[in-house]
């Protein structure tokens, strides 16, 4: 990366309105100030409470800041339109800059810039083409390759050129920032995040949007289980829903979707969230017989059911997870074959169990019925902020990784003697480069050379 | 051995690597046993640092909850000392400047120091945790705000020489801290940049959405566009000495607000 240098032509030509319009869009003051404003308003948004109900702020704002939080919009900062403004503000900055930046990179590339970071004039005995092998002796292992060479009648030039690809750092990380905008943007006008929340064995294919209102998904999401494991330790490990997508009752696709693995269809990801407990799947109960054989019983809430081996239907109202010292337990009505209904009361710690229609009901054990919170997420501007921030690495790490960097010597003879013009650019490591670069003239050229006669760097 | 005891000696091993640089800094810049002592003492602290973090995460699997130990406060924090003794590790070798370890390990010994008032035990990995994206995000964050902490000591270290010369006749020249101050940004900021693109990636794998303006991320973006500016004031504006120390402080006042003072704000990093 480079430091400053000075010889660039300023920075518009143009004068009047129009060249003071393009010298502000153009101008690096403008991306500091703006950069700095941008922080300041992200500073501001992370201190009111964002997409808060406005009755709250009310009631805990002074009426001053309430009505300097309408104006401008800063409960809703990050939407409004002045930190918009400033988005693309920066975007139009950074695409001019851009534009007048990239007319110098295909010169830069060949090598013919003009911008030199040090040069040094000195005068030898030897002829031109001997002082020119001497030089690249030196010179070509130093820059890892042959200069490009052009030779006159009076002079030979040799042009060395390491690194070119750190020109491309600097369009890379600035249309990096643009790309990734742009992405934000097409999120914003195009994308939708919301809630859906699907008991167990139910499907739905509406949610409620977060920003307001409700949408409805192109396919129906049903439920089949939701599964919540722990660790050893009680804290949870894992929430799984496992789920079929539904296209006119066809199933079109069906997986689980974890924490961190979400499920995507047709661009619409679906996000594990969170869950409730909102009932009960199932109670088990041990039936014994007369014989005294146990067989376990599996019974759902709100259905009739015959329970085997008696004339009696049962069905179950209510579990009671353990909230006296009778433990867990559930309620049901049995109703015999005369059509008298009674109440029926399990318990886990009863000490007699309970008798219906000859045998004896135990309880075993029972499974939550839940309801998984899922999120849906569209957003088709996520592509474009994936490109772009790889982009944004790239560049980074070209900039980081590589130096471009020049080095022409002219040679001449004049007045009988042989003249040597060397000119060196440098982006990073500038005075380590100069000191290099004259160490190996120095190297091949020897003192008597009467020594660089002139070493002024820029 | 467990890594809890080698996190206790490394706290004062960073202390005592601060005592000897003082004792050095106090006899004067030509004594050079002594600095090599300073030099050698300060690998060896780093390398027990290492150590530690190389045992807690052996540690993890043998409790069978194995992850990299960077899943809450206590191992971030951890990981933070070890990446700012990296950093001035890294930043004494180019710049051969002492000084900057006068500051710059004050502010390791209290960060590991810190760590000692915080739970240490080894949990299992929440859910919304359980992603090499964390790994990846959780590294270069911190890497990135080590060299950030190297050019704030390196901009503290200059205001100081320009505001008094009788300060400055200890300290090395301005240009040297100038030089750190920068450089050390330049290799920060494409940190923070991975670490902000990683954090993303996470988010949107476990969140559903790359960006949610939580305080955390927006801090975090804060201080990426205060660096971002200073590297144009410096490239474009020539910007430096005093003006381009300010804006360092400023970035790592951004920095340390990311790390401590969002805590106080409600978000989704909550975790940490
Ligand atoms: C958030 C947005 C921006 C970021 C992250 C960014 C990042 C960078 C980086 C990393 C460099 C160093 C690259 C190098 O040395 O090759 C740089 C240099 C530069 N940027 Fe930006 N930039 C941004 C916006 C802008 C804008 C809007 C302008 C337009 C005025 C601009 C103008 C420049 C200039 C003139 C340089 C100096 C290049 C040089 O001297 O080599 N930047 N920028």
């Amino acid at each position: 990366m480079a430091e400053p240098e000075t010889n660039r032509a300023a920075s518009s030509e143009t004068g009047g309105v129009f060249g003071e319009t393009i010298g502000f869009f153009t101008s690096v003051k403008t991306t500091i100030a703006v950069l700095f404003l941008l922080a300041a308003a992200s500073v501001i948004g992370t201190l009111i409470p964002q997409e808060a109900g406005l009755a709250e702020l009310k009631a805990t704002s002074s009426p001053f800041l309430y009505r300097l939080i309408i104006l401008l919009d800063l409960h809703q900062l990050y939407r409004s339109w002045w930190f918009l403004l400033l988005l693309v503000l920066l975007s139009i900055n950074l695409l001019a800059c851009l534009l007048k930046k990239a007319r110098n990179i295909p010169a830069d590339w060949k090598g013919k810039d003009s911008q030199v970071s040090f040069r040094m004039n000195m005068e030898d005995g030897r002829p031109p083409s001997e002082v020119k092998k001497l030089l690249a002796e030196q010179l070509n292992p130093f820059l890892g390759g042959k200069p490009k060479e052009s030779s006159s009648r009076e002079a030979i030039s040799l042009t060395w050129v390491k690194h070119r690809v750190h020109l491309l750092g600097f369009p890379l990380i600035h249309t990096a920032i643009i790309v990734i905008l742009l992405g934000g943007l097409t999120g914003i006008v195009y994308g939708y995040r919301g809630y859906l929340s699907i008991k167990e064995g139910e499907e739905a294919d509406r949610f409620v949007i977060k920003s307001g209102g409700t949408g409805t998904l192109p396919f129906t999401v049903a439920v089949d289980e939701f599964t919540l494991t722990r660790y050893p330790t009680g804290e949870p490990k894992e929430y799984r829903s496992n789920v079929r997508l539904l296209e006119d009752g066809r199933e079109v696709h069906k997986g689980p979707i974890v924490v961190n693995s979400p499920m995507t269809y047709r661009s619409i990801s679906l996000y594990q969230s969170d869950y409730r407990a909102v009932g009960v799947k199932w109670v088990k109960l041990a039936l014994s017989g007369p014989d005294g054989v146990v067989e376990e019983f599996l019974i759902r809430p709100f259905q009739t059911v015959p329970l085997p081996g008696t004339s009696e239907q049962i069905r179950l109202h209510s579990l009671d997870p353990g909230s006296s010292t009778r433990g867990q337990g559930v309620e049901m009505t049995a109703t015999g074959p005369d059509g008298e209904s009674r109440r029926v009361e399990v318990f886990k710690n009863d000490p007699n169990p309970t008798d219906v229609g000859g045998r004896k009901l135990g309880f075993l054990g029972y499974q939550t019925l839940y309801a998984t919170g899922l999120q849906v997420g569209y957003d088709p501007g996520t592509p474009l902020v994936w490109w772009g921030s790889g982009l944004l690495v790239a560049g980074f790490l070209l900039t980081l990784f590589t130096n471009h960097r020049r080095l022409a010597v002219e040679i001449k003879k004049e007045k009988g003697r042989t003249t040597v013009q060397i000119s060196g650019r440098s982006r990073r490591l500038r005075q380590e480069f100069r000191q290099a670069v004259q160490e190996k003239v120095r190297l091949a050229l020897g003192e008597s050379g009467k020594g660089p006669r002139t070493g002024q760097g820029l | 051995m467990t890594s809890l005891s080698l996190n206790s000696f490394v706290t004062f091993g960073y202390l005592g690597v601060f005592v000897v640089a003082l004792l050095a800094q106090a006899v004067g810049g030509g004594n050079l046993w002594l600095r090599r002592v300073v030099w050698a003492a300060l690998i060896l602290v780093w390398g027990v640092h290492t150590a530690s973090i190389g045992l807690r995460w052996v540690e993890s699997y043998q409790m069978g909850i194995g992850h990299a130990p960077l899943s809450n406060l206590y191992e971030s924090l951890v990981f933070f000392a070890w990446a700012i003794g990296l950093a001035l590790i890294i930043a004494h070798y180019r710049f051969r400047a002492g000084v900057i370890l006068l500051l710059g390990l004050p502010m390791t010994v209290l960060v590991m120091a810190y760590t000692s008032l915080l739970d240490p035990e080894i949990k299992p990995l929440i859910p919304a945790l359980q992603s090499n994206w964390l790994v990846a995000h959780v590294i270069t964050c911190f890497l990135g705000y080590a060299g950030f902490a190297v050019s704030f000591v390196a901009a503290i270290l200059l205001l100081l020489a320009n505001s008094s010369s009788s300060a400055a006749k200890h300290l090395p020249a301005t240009r040297v801290l100038d030089e750190i101050i920068y450089k050390s940004v330049l290799v920060a900021l494409p940190m923070l940049t991975l670490g902000i693109v990683t954090g993303a990636a996470w988010a949107d794998y476990a969140w559903g959405s790359y960006w949610s303006w939580d305080p955390k991320e927006t801090w975090s973006l804060i201080t990426w566009l205060v660096y971002s500016a200073f590297l144009h004031a410096r490239l474009a504006r020539g910007w430096s000495g005093s003006r381009a120390a300010m804006l360092s402080v400023i970035g790592f006042g951004a920095v340390m607000f990311t790390y401590f003072g969002v805590n106080y704000l409600p978000g989704l990093h909550s975790y940490f």
